[in-house]
């Protein structure tokens, strides 16, 4: 069997070791290369999630704001439409206890002088005293006598239904004033529902 | 409030279109309010056009539909129309008269106002300077809306201008102050699916609770019409002046308005002027759009954005022709823009807010605004302008800088103008995106903008 020169072998195995220490450096080089350009995109990837992050919050931030003004907006409104309904509850009734009471109201006294007050008021505004004048079954009495101060006046037959008051009639029919109380009271229903709304605490 | 009630009169001379005249009538007075009895009973509610000679000329607000000569009565109720206005308004929902349309009472009034209103002493206005972001970023970044203006939006039909008002009435707010803000929202002869969705989106954003909407729907009386936008504008001038709110108006649509002057001008048979409206509407629409500003000594404003739809997409039509001599700029809806897709479809080269330069910059936006907005103008521009060649050319036909602009144009519709619906944008994030379309042109293109703003903002990609 032919034996290599020793010399050979020497040579063949400080190549293989010069190849491999080589091979070692440029992986070694290669891994620390590689090592670096993560650690650089890293670095480089920080701002951009740290801006990714703050729009994450800031986009939520406006969501939970978003929906926190739904619900207290919601609950607000349910709230105060609650509150009103019982307001308007309660001022109702005290209206309803105020008719029954005027309804009721005894037509002797102050009655007469109020009568004669609304007349004056309805023939100042219809500009004659040429009127025929409607009142309820209960005022016919009262209506009558106070109708001897305005010359020309009649009063009608027929009877209206109402709490109290006149209705006035000019004699060609052209014109009418209703002065009934209900009038009346329908007219400033707005400014009573304010005054009675006060009287519960409620301060506009 | 007057107390004192009115006369019934039962002599009807004629009743035509909207139009009641009644005879023997010995005391009337203009502008007074009527009440028309039908031989139903039915109540229905109107005011003196004119009156002489014994006749008063009563205009039916709700119809005169059903009235026949005999057997109606016309009650002078012996004051003027009047909407009872306090706090409580706010978070309520009315009808085009004022009534309420929520199923709650009326509410408890503070006052009694005419919904005429009281004319603004011009000695006494102060002029608007103060920001109103909307989160509309093409509005806050190119055609700033400032407390005290009127920035009407011209549309045309079928377009997203509702979407839109909606939008602005949700967002609205005063940055950086803990004033008050309330809007008024009237809509005018709008469809009942439109107008759910303003109360819809209201509710459900929660933005009701500042708000005060008026619905006058289409199936309304025309004439009704013609209150609305007068109730709103009442409402506003108590928050804005009583309680110092700033109040945001918004009215749409102010073209059904003018129509329905249009109707009661041809039943009075009066001469009409351009396309049958009559000659007095440009007077008739100054009495609206006037009723905005802000007053010395008054801690509230008065913010109107009316809306009006253009017939034909026409913008020399009568309507939108007069109201942009009254308002102070206008924000135009492109069709284009709108068949692409785009929301909300602005055509920003047709817009313009004259009031924008005093209430945009330091102290109230940021000291670059003015500039970049300038500069994404200018851009946006030349873009259209390279479109148009790319047409001719083709895009082979570009140089590079031509490219760019046309960049630029694209992503100004897609980043910029586009935007959600219910997407609120900061200041800060709609001068952020200018700041990207500036960017994408290099800086020598930059010659709007001072070079401190420049260093500052400008990031190439």
């Amino acid at each position: 069997m032919d034996k290599s020169h020793p010399l050979t072998n020497l040579a063949l195995e400080q190549t293989i070791d010069k190849i491999l220490n080589q091979t070692q450096k440029d992986i070694e080089s290669s891994i620390d290369s590689a090592l670096n350009d993560t650690n650089q995109t890293l670095d480089d990837a920080i701002p951009k999630l740290d801006k990714e992050y703050d729009k994450i919050i800031a986009d939520g931030k406006k969501e939970a704001d978003k929906i926190e003004k739904q619900i207290i907006g919601g609950a607000d409104i349910e709230a105060r439409n609650k509150q009103l309904m019982a307001l308007e509850a309660s001022v109702d009734k005290v209206f309803t206890k105020a008719l029954d009471q005027i309804t009721n109201n005894d037509r002797s006294g102050d009655y007469a002088n109020l009568i004669k007050s609304l007349l004056d008021e309805s023939t100042r505004i219809l500009g004659t005293s040429e009127v025929i004048v409607t009142a309820n079954s209960k005022d016919r009495d009262v209506v009558q006598s106070a109708l001897s101060g305005f010359p020309g006046s009649e009063l009608s037959p027929d009877t209206i239904e109402c709490i109290g008051g006149v209705i006035i009639k000019s004699k060609d029919g052209a014109m009418t004033f209703d002065n009934t109380l209900d009038a009346r009271i329908e007219r400033l229903k707005p400014l009573i529902r304010k005054d009675i709304a006060a009287k519960f605490g409620v301060n506009n | 409030m007057t107390t004192e009630g009115g006369v019934q009169y039962s002599k009807i001379a004629e009743i035509k279109g909207p139009l009641v005249v009644v005879d023997d009538v010995e005391s009337a007075a203009f502008d007074e309010l009527v009440e028309i009895e039908t031989t139903e009973g039915e109540r229905r509610l109107g005011k003196v056009l004119e009156v002489g000679n014994g006749k008063a000329i009563v205009q039916v607000f709700e119809g005169t539909t059903g009235l026949s000569i005999s057997g109606t009565k016309a009650k002078f109720v012996g004051k003027v129309m009047e909407m009872p206005v306090s706090k409580e308004v706010l978070g309520r929902v009315f009808d085009g008269l004022g009534r309420p349309k929520d199923g709650l009472p009326d509410p408890i009034a503070d006052k009694f106002v005419d919904i005429n209103g009281e004319p603004m002493n011009p000695e006494q206005r102060e002029y608007p300077k103060d920001f109103i972001q909307t989160g509309v970023s093409v509005i806050d970044g190119l055609m700033t809306l400032v407390r005290g203006q009127k920035l009407p939006i011209f549309s045309g039909s079928g377009m997203s201008h509702n979407l839109l008002a909606a939008q602005i009435a949700r967002q609205a707010s005063v940055v950086g102050k803990q004033d008050d803000f309330a809007v008024v929202f009237a809509a005018i002869g709008v469809q009942y699916s439109e107008a759910e969705y303003f109360r819809r989106s209201l509710e459900e954003s929660g933005a009701l609770k500042r708000s005060v909407l008026f619905l006058n729907t289409a199936d309304d009386p025309a004439i009704e019409r013609i209150i609305t936008p007068r109730v709103a504008l009442t409402v506003a001038e108590y928050l804005a002046f009583d309680l110092g709110m700033h109040v945001l108006v918004v009215m749409t649509d102010m073209t059904n308005y003018a129509e329905a002057l249009r109707e009661i001008s041809a039943a009075r048979e009066e001469v009409p002027g351009r396309k049958g409206y009559p000659g007095y509407l440009y007077t008739d629409l100054s009495t609206i759009y006037e009723r905005a500003g802000k007053l010395n000594g008054r801690k509230g404003s008065v913010t109107q954005v009316p809306i009006l739809s253009m017939p034909s997409d026409d913008i020399t039509h009568p309507i939108p022709d007069l109201t942009g001599y009254i308002t102070e700029g206008q924000i135009v809806v492109g069709r284009d823009l709108f068949r692409q897709g785009v929301y909300p479809p602005i055509n920003i080269l047709m817009s313009l807010s004259r009031l924008m330069k005093d209430g945009i910059g330091e102290g109230s936006t940021r000291d670059d605004h003015s500039e970049v907005s300038n500069q994404v103008y200018d851009a946006y521009s030349r873009a259209q302008e390279v479109r148009a060649l790319a047409g001719i050319v083709g895009k082979a036909g570009l140089t590079e800088i031509d490219l760019k602009y046309m960049d630029v144009g694209d992503t100004f519709e897609k980043e910029f103008l586009t935007q959600a619906t219910d997407e609120n944008r900061t200041i800060e994030e709609t001068l952020g995106l200018m700041w990207k379309i500036v960017s994408k042109l290099p800086k020598n293109e930059i010659t709007k903008i001072k070079d401190k703003h420049v260093e500052k903002y400008y990031k190439e990609e």
